[in-house]
C-alpha cells in the first residue's frame, strides 16, 4: 500500500544526494545584501570590535608585567597599584565596549529579519490563489517565525565573533612576537591545523544540518496535516499509516543527527586542544633554550614564558566562538534557504504598467474565447465565451472538476488567462488597477472565513471606512441582521479564535453581508455549502436574493432553488461552455441541463424540504 | 481584527503556572531514557570527566612554572610534558564522548516522545481537534519537542560542564591555597544576587518576546489563512499595516530583552576584574613574601576566569531550563490524555451470556 507519508520520505531520501556548500555561499551574498541598509551599524560594530579585542588582550599582559616588574627580582611593589589600574580601565572598557557592541549587533539583526519577513509577507500577499493551494498556512507561517529565528541568532553575532577572532589573534600575534620571533612561530605552527580542522568539520555537517532542518519543516507540516485532517484520517482509517510513515522519516531524521553529532563530537574539541598542544610545544622551546646557559631565555624573563601560556589560552575563546558562529550559519542558511525559496517565487498577477482606477458603472460582464489553465498546455477552461448583461444573474453548474470555480476566479484576476479578453463595461479587467477591480467585485468564496475580530469588523472588511448604515443595510440583505442583533454585544461580538462561534449557514450570510458593503456592481458566488438544513437554506437562498437583485452575477449553484432565480444558466462541461441560456430554453433544448434537473433537482429538493419541515 | 485578538491562547499558554513538579518531569524523561541507559551514563561521565580535565590545565600551567620554569629544572619537562599532552588528550576523548553520547540520547528520547504524541493523536477523541486549538495541539510536536530537543542537545550538557566546572575549580583553588580561596570567591555572593536580580527583568523581558512572537505567529498564520479574502476585497495594505505593528512590537520587545540581556555581562566582567585585583593584590605579596608561589598565582587568576564565566552560563541556562521543563510537560499532557473511545468490541464479546 502506497504511504501517506511516501512523499514526505522520497523528499527526505532526495536531500541526502544534494550538496549544500555552493548554495550556502550564495545564501550568505544575499544576506549580506540586507546588511547594505544598515552600513552605520556595520562601522559601529568593527569599530566596538577593534576596541573590544585591544582591551580584551591587554589583562595578561599587565599581569606579566606585574609578574616581571613588581615580583622581579628585583621587586618593586610600588608600580602594582598602577598596573591594577590599567587592569581594572581596560576591563572596564572591554566590559563596556562588548556591552555596546552586542546591543548594536542585537539590534541590527532585529532590523534585518524584520526586513527579510516584511519582504517574505509582501510577496505572499501577491501570490496567486493555486499557491496557497500547494503550501500549507503552517510552513509558510513556521518559515517566517522558526526558520527566520535561526537566521536572527545567527544575525546577532556573526560579524563580531568573526571580527574578534581576526582581531584577537593578530593583537596577540603583535604583542608576542617582539619577546621572542622564535616562540611565536611555533605556536603559530598549530593556527592552519585548527583553520583546516574547523574548515573540514564545516564541510562535512553543513550538508547534514541542512538536510535535517529541511526534514523538519517538513515533519512539522506533516503533523500539521495530519492533525488539521484527523477527520478524514480517522474516516478513512489511516491511523497506522500516518504513524509507520511519520517513524520512517522521524528516523531519517535521527540518524542524519546522530551522523552530524559525530562529526561534530570529532572535530569540535579538536581546536581548543590543538591550540593547548601549542602551548606544551613552547614549553618544550622553552625548556630547551632554559637548559643552553647565555642563550635568550635563559636571560629573559619567567614571566615571558607565562605570558605566552595565557596568550594561547586567551586565543581558544575567540576560536570556540567562531566554530559555533559557523554553526549557527548553518541552521541560518537552511532557515533564510526556506524563507527565500517562497519570496522568490514568482508572482503571478500583477498591475501592467498602464493600469488605471476605473469605475464599474453598469457591469456588463464578457468572456470572449477565453482559456485558461494551472499548467501551461493543459487548459481548465477552454475557448469559453459569454456575455452577462447588466444585472443579470447566471448560475454555473457543472461536474467537480468542470473548471466552475477557476471561471469566476477569472473575474477579480485570481488568475490571469492564458488566451482570449474578459471585459467589464467593455474594458479589459487586465486596464484596471488591480485593487480598483476587486474593490469593485464582491466576492463569495467558498470555504467562509472570517478573521478575529468583532463582528463589525468583519461585514466592513472590505471597506473599512464604511459606515454603520452602510454594515446594517448590507446585515439586513444578508438575513444576518436580526442574528447579529439577537447577541448581547450586537455587531460588536466578537468572532473567530476567541469569540463566538458561528453555524456554517450563518458564516455564510456574514460572507455575503461583507461581499455587499461596497454596494459593488458585480457579485460572484461560490454557493456550494452543502448539509445544511432547510431552513438555513431557506434564509441563505433568501439573503442571496436579496443581494443579487439588483446586479451582475455569477453564481456556482448546488441548489435548484439557487438556479431557479437566476435569469440564465450556464452549464460546463470539460472546461467549455457545453449549454448557455434560460431554464425554459435548455428544457426545451434538451440537453444536459435537462437531464441534470431531472435526476439531479426535482426527484431531490421535495425529500429534502419535507425532512428539514419536521425538524 | 486590531492588535492581538489570536495571540490569546497562545498568551494563556506562556502564563500558564505549571502544575507537575520538576522531578517528577525529569524522571518520567529519564524513563524514556532507560532504553539508552548505557549511552546516558557513559554521557555524564564524559562529560563531568571532561570538564574536570579541562580543569587540569591551568594547575599543569602552575607545576611547570613552579617547578620546572622558575628554578631551571628543565629536566622536568621530560615527565610534564607527556602528562599534559595525556591530559589533554584525555580532555578531547571526554568531549568527543560527551558529544556524541548525549546527542544519541538526546535525539532518541524526543524522537520517542514524539512518536508516542502521534500515536496517541491518531486514537483520542476528535473533541480534542475542535476550533482553535489545533494550533495548540500542533505546536506539541513541533515546538515544543524541538525546545526540548535543543535543551537536551545543549542546555543539559552545558549544565553538567558548568557545575562541574564550578566545583572542580574550587575544590583546586582551596586546595592550593586557602586563604586566597577565600578571598576570591568574596566577589561571589554579590554576584550571584546581581546576576539573579538581572535574571529576573532579563526573564521578564524575554517572556514579553515570546508572548509578542506569538503574535505575530498567531497574526501570519490568520493573514494567511484569509488571504483569499484579503486579495479579494483587494485589502493587502490593511493587513500588511495590521502585520508590520504586530512586528514592530515583537521587534521592540526582543531588543528591550537583547539591551536587559547583554546589560549582565559589564556587571559580571566588573566583578570578575574586583575578584581579579584582590588576588593580585595579595597574591603579589603573598609571593613576595614566600607564603604562595607564583604559579599558584598565576593558576588562580586562570581559575578565577574558569568558575565566573560557568556562573554567568548557569544563570542564563535558567530560561532554557524553565521553558524546556514547560515543553515537556504539555508534552506529557498530551501522551497522558485519557482515550475515550476505545475499540468496544472485545469488552462487548464478554458481556454477551
Amino acid at each position: 500500500m502506497m504511504s501517506i507519508a511516501k512523499p514526505l520520505l522520497d523528499y527526505a531520501k532526495l536531500l541526502k544526494r544534494q550538496k549544500g556548500l555552493t548554495q550556502s555561499f550564495s545564501a550568505f551574498k544575499r544576506l549580506m545584501k540586507y546588511h547594505t541598509r544598515y552600513s552605520w551599524f556595520v562601522v559601529a560594530i568593527a569599530i566596538l570590535a577593534v576596541i573590544r579585542s585591544i582591551l580584551f588582550s591587554l589583562e595578561p599582559l599587565y599581569t606579566t608585567f606585574i609578574i616581571i616588574n613588581v615580583i622581579g627580582p628585583p621587586s618593586n611593589t610600588s608600580l602594582l597599584p598602577g598596573y591594577l589600574l590599567v587592569i581594572i580601565l581596560a576591563g572596564i572598557g572591554y566590559a563596556i565596549s562588548n556591552f555596546v557592541l552586542t546591543f548594536v549587533h542585537g539590534v541590527m539583526s532585529q532590523y534585518i529579519v524584520r526586513d527579510i519577513r516584511t519582504e517574505y509577507y509582501r510577496s505572499l500577499q501577491g501570490k496567486s490563489f493555486s499557491f496557497f493551494g500547494s503550501v500549507g498556512v503552517g510552513d509558510l507561517t513556521s518559515r517566517a517565525t522558526v526558520d527566520l529565528q535561526m537566521v536572527d541568532s545567527f544575525l546577532r553575532t556573526w560579524l563580531g565573533t568573526l571580527l574578534n577572532a581576526v582581531l584577537t589573534t593578530i593583537i596577540i600575534i603583535v604583542i608576542i612576537l617582539p619577546i621572542s620571533p622564535i616562540m611565536t612561530l611555533i605556536s603559530l605552527t598549530t593556527m592552519p591545523f585548527i583553520f583546516y580542522f574547523t574548515t573540514r568539520l564545516w564541510i562535512n555537517t553543513m550538508p547534514l544540518f541542512r538536510n535535517m532542518q529541511l526534514i523538519l519543516g517538513r515533519l512539522s507540516s506533516y503533523i500539521q496535516q495530519n492533525i488539521i485532517g484527523m477527520k478524514t484520517v480517522r474516516i478513512f482509517r489511516r491511523e497506522k499509516d500516518v504513524i509507520d510513515g511519520f517513524k520512517e522519516v522521524e528516523n531519517i531524521y535521527v540518524n542524519t543527527a546522530i551522523n552530524a553529532g559525530k562529526i561534530q563530537s570529532i572535530y569540535m574539541p579538536l581546536g581548543p586542544a590543538i591550540l593547548t598542544l601549542g602551548i606544551a610545544l613552547v614549553y618544550v622551546y622553552a625548556g630547551y633554550t632554559l637548559g643552553i646557559p647565555g642563550s635568550a631565555l635563559a636571560v629573559a624573563q619567567v614571566g615571558d614564558i607565562i605570558l605566552f601560556a595565557r596568550y594561547m589560552m586567551r586565543l581558544t575563546f575567540p576560536i570556540r566562538d567562531l566554530s559555533q558562529t559557523l554553526g549557527t550559519w548553518i541552521a541560518a542558511y537552511a532557515g533564510l534557504e526556506r524563507v527565500l525559496e517562497m519570496t522568490d517565487a514568482p508572482r503571478n498577477v500583477e498591475d501592467l504598467p498602464d493600469a488605471k482606477d476605473t469605475t464599474i458603472e453598469k457591469g456588463k460582464l464578457e468572456l470572449e474565447s477565453v482559456t485558461f489553465g494551472y499548467v501551461k498546455d493543459r487548459p481548465v477552461l477552454n475557448n469559453v465565451t459569454f456575455t452577462v448583461q447588466p444585472g443579470e444573474k447566471i448560475a454555473i453548474l457543472g461536474a467537480t472538476g468542470s473548471g466552475k470555480s477557476s471561471l469566476i476566479y477569472l473575474i477579480p484576476r485570481f488568475y490571469d488567462i492564458q488566451a482570449g479578453t474578459i471585459r467589464i463595461d467593455g474594458t479589459d479587467i487586465r486596464e484596471f488597477k488591480l485593487a480598483s477591480l476587486r474593490r469593485q467585485i464582491g466576492v463569495v468564496l467558498q470555504d467562509v472565513f472570517l478573521f478575529s475580530g468583532t463582528i463589525r469588523e468583519n461585514i466592513a472588511f472590505g471597506k473599512p471606512e464604511a459606515s454603520m448604515d452602510e454594515i446594517v443595510q448590507a446585515a439586513k440583505a444578508a438575513r444576518i441582521h436580526d442574528f447579529i442583533e439577537s447577541l448581547p454585544r450586537g455587531y460588536d461580538t466578537l468572532v473567530g479564535e476567541r469569540g463566538i462561534t458561528l453555524s456554517g449557514g450563518q458564516k455564510q450570510r456574514m460572507t455575503i453581508a461583507r461581499a455587499l458593503v461596497g454596494n459593488p456592481r458585480i457579485l460572484i458566488m461560490d454557493d456550494s455549502l452543502s448539509f445544511v438544513d432547510a431552513k438555513t437554506e431557506q434564509e441563505i437562498q433568501s439573503a442571496i436574493e436579496e443581494a443579487t437583485k439588483t446586479r451582475t452575477t455569477l453564481i456556482i449553484a448546488q441548489r435548484f432553488s439557487t438556479i431557479k432565480t437566476a435569469e440564465k444558466i450556464l452549464v460546463l462541461e470539460n472546461g467549455s461552455v457545453a449549454e448557455f441560456g434560460t431554464h425554459d430554453e435548455l428544457i426545451a433544448k434538451n440537453g444536459v441541463y435537462k437531464k441534470v434537473y431531472e435526476t439531479q433537482f426535482v426527484q431531490k429538493a421535495a425529500p429534502i424540504l419535507e425532512e428539514g419541515d419536521g425538524v | 481584527m486590531s492588535g492581538s485578538y489570536g495571540t490569546f491562547s497562545t498568551k494563556q499558554e506562556e502564563k500558564r503556572k505549571r502544575t507537575v513538579p520538576d522531578r517528577v518531569l525529569i524522571g518520567r524523561v529519564f524513563d524514556y531514557a532507560q532504553a539508552h541507559r548505557r549511552s546516558l551514563i557513559i554521557g555524564i561521565s564524559a562529560t563531568v570527566a571532561g570538564a574536570l580535565t579541562g580543569l587540569a590545565s591551568p594547575y599543569m600551567h602552575a607545576i611547570a612554572i613552579d617547578r620546572i620554569i622558575t628554578p631551571k629544572n628543565v629536566a622536568g619537562f621530560i615527565w610534564w610534558i607527556p602528562l599534559f599532552a595525556a591530559i589533554i588528550l584525555g580532555n578531547y576523548v571526554f568531549q568527543y564522548i560527551q558529544t556524541y553520547q548525549m546527542r544519541v540520547v538526546g535525539e532518541k528520547v524526543v524522537a520517542k516522545m514524539r512518536d508516542d504524541m502521534m500515536e496517541k493523536l491518531q486514537v483520542i477523541s476528535l473533541r480534542y481537534f475542535s476550533e482553535g486549538e489545533t494550533g495548540r495541539i500542533i505546536s506539541r510536536p513541533t515546538n515544543d519537542a524541538n525546545t526540548v530537543r535543543i535543551f537536551l542537545r545543549l542546555g543539559l550538557t552545558s549544565i553538567l560542564v558548568d557545575v562541574s566546572s564550578i566545583l572542580g575549580a574550587f575544590a583546586i583553588m582551596f586546595y592550593l591555597d586557602l586563604r586566597l580561596s577565600l578571598l576570591a570567591i568574596t566577589v561571589l555572593p554579590v554576584a550571584i544576587v546581581l546576576v539573579w536580580y538581572l535574571g529576573k527583568y532579563s526573564r521578564a523581558a524575554y517572556r514579553r518576546t515570546l508572548i509578542t512572537t506569538s503574535g505575530l505567529t498567531a497574526r501570519m498564520q490568520e493573514d494567511l489563512a484569509g488571504i483569499k479574502v484579503t486579495q479579494a476585497y483587494a485589502q493587502e495594505k490593511e493587513t500588511e499595516k495590521k502585520f508590520l505593528k504586530s512586528q514592530d512590537e515583537n521587534v521592540k520587545a526582543t531588543i528591550r530583552a537583547i539591551l536587559i540581556g547583554s546589560s549582565y555581562t559589564p556587571f559580571v566582567i566588573g566583578l570578575r576584574l574586583i575578584g581579579t585585583m584582590i588576588i593580585l593584590f595579595y597574591g603579589v605579596n603573598a609571593v613576595l613574601t614566600g607564603t604562595i608561589t607564583l604559579g599558584i598565582l598565576v593558576a588562580f587568576t586562570e581559575y578565577q576566569f574558569s568558575y565566573f564565566m560557568p556562573l554567568v552560563d548557569l544563570v542564563t541556562m535558567y530560561d532554557q531550563y524553565q521553558s524546556a521543563m514547560s515543553a515537556i510537560e504539555r508534552m506529557f499532557d498530551l501522551i497522558d490524555t485519557r482515550v475515550e473511545v476505545v475499540d468496544a468490541l472485545p469488552e462487548r464479546s464478554i458481556a454477551l451470556p
